[in-house]
């Protein structure tokens, strides 16, 4: 019995996770079609904003929740300003800008920061269940996690702004006949998916070491993760993350880590052999 | 006076002769009076944290040598490489050192790959080489020196301890890699002798961060004793995960990479308070010899600098025992050098008595088993005299002088 709700703590955290680190890719790669190679330096600098908060004496929470969300969203501006702006539509000289952008910002955190690993300690302790234990804190991250989901699910289906922003998306010649300034839409879209990718970042900071080039770890995946999801934007990806994840979890746990995720990958190609515009495409009929 | 074509000529060859025999005689002098030896290191890039230390160490000794009066009446000059983890470097640096600085050893290139991309440069233009990184073991060749410890000289001692004090059954976590695989089956060997067991040998890649199923898999499996061989950012995941669930104090953490990468000072005391490692030198280490020596590493680098483990101490006793070598052969040949370590060179320094072992070109040692609480190394158990494994027999440069191959350990 403890085993298998371990098990399933291991299921449910693997999915939380895979869909933390993606939904900020969600929003710039699958809704805009701007690839972002520079999505996991974006979790990056969450994660630097996150710890340098906290060593200055700010409570974790508030580093997490608000300083770093709002200073990728800031970086997030910045960067749509200066490249993405010039670049909608360039499908491969955005995906080489956004390329040459994360080798920046590694080289920028590391010159300012230097190469050395930093990070701040899991709060709220642990959990005991049985013979085993586990951390509070990723409990707490499962939950942010699916509340993130169900904002953004909300935002774009229940809110104005939403709407516009699918419809700037979808058709913005369109959409700018009808009166809807495109240009400032696409901006607050991307400051809305970096901010998303700092906060993923900062959350992420407490159970993993925070260094420069950490944002390698993620990117892959979380392309992945979009990209497997199809045209549904949350529904998509939540769908390709509770697929990938409870594989990649259950076979580390079963046979190697390696295997785990050499299948995460298998499954991603199994999927789009079968679906070639993702999962969602089963439901959203564009098959 | 008529200047005669004859003597206008006669005139300027012996002064061009002059100048020619005075920029010889300059070169002379000054090649008698220093002598250079190369540090090749990671000191920009992920690698630099080990790197940046080790050239540190490596400046220590040699400013130490310098102020008792250099060697063989000459001064030592370090000329300085930065390796900036990128392997293409090595061999590029490794020949510099050789043919534009004609130093007369080179140390460093401490990763494995960079070693191995080091190693046949400086065989061909017989350089000799001085490898201060602790590693796998089982490197035996005529033109390197293995001045750390070797895989069986950490982790026997280590493991002996385990079994007789934490308990039999071990779970091996490491990463997916050439040198962990290597530990990995020294486990075995170990568990084989010292009536233990191996219950899992989990491998992770190296850019892995969630360690969720990995804690689950090891709750499951109830061992006595993790020995863990994570290295690099990703894997410190794993000590906050681990710290994060509890675990901290129901099972022991053993390693002999830990706090390589001075994990101990960047991870807080309550994910690390406990673990428990094997070194030859840590920096707590409270004899006079080391105390000296700290005095010089803050002479050079100042009050805050960075924590010397027992990774890049390597960097101060390989110029020590290179030193050491040059004095008892009398000559910066590389021959008579290489002769003088292979007979035995013995240095009592910060981490006790070192003495080089011809056949296997590795060194015996003290190696002290050290746990730490609140981010302070303190001594459990000192296993004194550890000789390298010579790999039944395999490991001897004196019959096997052609030997390059690296030996891998077999169960």
């Amino acid at each position: 019995m403890d085993q298998f709700v371990i098990l399933c703590f291991a299921v449910v955290n693997s999915i939380a996770l895979l869909a933390l680190i993606s939904l900020g890719l969600a929003v710039i790669f699958g809704m805009m079609r701007v690839i972002n190679f520079a999505h996991g330096e974006f979790i990056m600098l969450g994660a630097y904003a996150t710890v340098i908060a906290n060593h200055a004496g700010l409570n974790l929470w508030l580093s997490m929740m608000v300083v770093a969300p709002i200073t990728v969203g800031l970086i997030g501006a910045l960067v749509e300003r200066l490249i993405i702006r010039r670049l909608y539509g360039h499908l491969v000289t955005t995906m080489l800008a956004t390329w040459g952008l994360s080798l920046f910002l590694i080289g920028a955190v590391t010159a300012m920061f230097g190469n050395t690993t930093m990070g701040v300690s899991a709060p709220l302790g642990n959990i005991p269940i049985g013979a085993y234990s586990i951390g509070a804190y990723q409990l707490v991250l499962i939950a942010i996690t699916a509340l993130l989901v169900l904002c953004s699910l909300l935002a774009l289906h229940g809110t104005k702004y939403g709407l516009i922003a699918r419809a700037a998306m979808q058709n913005s010649e369109m959409a700018a006949t009808l009166g809807v300034d495109c240009d400032r839409v696409y901006a607050v879209t991307f400051i809305i998916g970096a901010a998303i990718s700092g906060l993923a970042g900062a959350l992420l900071a407490p159970i993993s070491g925070v260094l420069p080039h950490m944002g390698a770890a993620y990117v892959a995946r979380a392309f992945v993760t979009v990209i497997s999801g199809g045209g549904a934007l949350i529904t998509g990806f939540l769908s390709a993350a509770t697929i990938l994840g409870p594989v990649e979890a259950l076979l580390s746990y079963f046979a190697t880590p390696v295997v785990g995720q050499a299948s995460l990958l298998l499954l991603a190609v199994i999927i789009l052999r079968l679906f070639p515009t993702g999962v969602s495409s089963f439901w959203t009929g564009g098959r | 006076m008529k200047l005669s074509r004859r003597t206008f000529l006669g005139a300027s060859t012996a002064l061009s002769a002059a100048s020619i025999a005075g920029s010889f005689s300059e070169r002379a002098s000054a090649a008698a009076d220093t002598v250079v030896i190369a540090s090749l290191h990671d000191l920009s890039g992920p690698l630099d944290i080990y790197g940046a230390p080790s050239s540190l160490c490596m400046k220590v000794a040699v400013e130490e040598i310098n102020a008792d009066g250099g060697l063989l009446g000459k001064k030592v000059e370090l000329r300085v490489y930065d390796g900036q983890s990128d392997i293409n470097k090595y061999p590029q640096y490794a020949q510099k050192a050789a043919l534009n600085d004609r130093v007369v050893m080179v140390q460093g290139a401490l990763s494995g790959a960079a070693r191995e991309a080091t190693r046949p440069v400086l065989r061909k233009y017989k350089i000799p080489f001085i490898y201060g990184s602790f590693y796998e073991g089982g490197l035996c060749e005529k033109n390197t020196f293995c001045v750390n410890t070797g895989g069986t000289q950490q982790v026997v001692p280590l493991l002996e301890w385990s079994f007789k004090n934490l308990g039999k059954k071990l779970y091996y976590i490491a990463s997916d890699y050439n040198a962990p695989r290597n530990f990995g089956t020294w486990n075995h060997v170990l568990a084989k002798r010292e009536g233990g067991q191996v219950v899992a040998d989990d491998y992770y890649p190296l850019d892995v961060t969630d360690f969720t199923s990995a804690i689950a898999k090891i709750q499951t499996a109830k061992p006595d004793i993790v020995h863990s061989c994570l290295v690099g950012g990703p894997a410190m995941s794993f000590y906050r995960q681990w710290a994060a669930a509890g675990m901290l104090n129901k099972i022991p953490i053993i390693s002999i990479v830990f706090a390589a990468g001075n994990e101990h000072e960047v991870l807080a005391p309550e994910e690390t308070d406990g673990v428990i490692v094997a070194y030859n030198y840590f920096q707590e280490l409270d004899t006079p010899k080391n105390k000296e020596f700290l005095a010089k590493v803050e002479a050079v680098a100042g009050k805050d600098h960075p924590y010397i483990n027992g990774e890049v101490f390597g960097g101060y006793s390989g110029v020590m025992l290179w030193a050491e070598a040059v004095k008892r052969a009398g000559s910066f040949e590389r021959e008579a050098v290489l002769a003088a370590l292979e007979g035995g060179i013995r240095w009592d320094g910060p981490a006790g008595i070192m003495t080089t072992d011809g056949p296997t070109h590795n060194t015996t040692q003290d190696v002290h088993i050290i746990k730490v609480k609140n981010r302070v190394w303190s001594l459990i158990e000192k296993k004194e005299q550890i000789p390298p494994d010579t790999y039944g027999g395999k490991c001897n440069v004196f019959t096997n002088p052609n030997q390059t191959d690296f030996l891998m350990p077999q169960i």
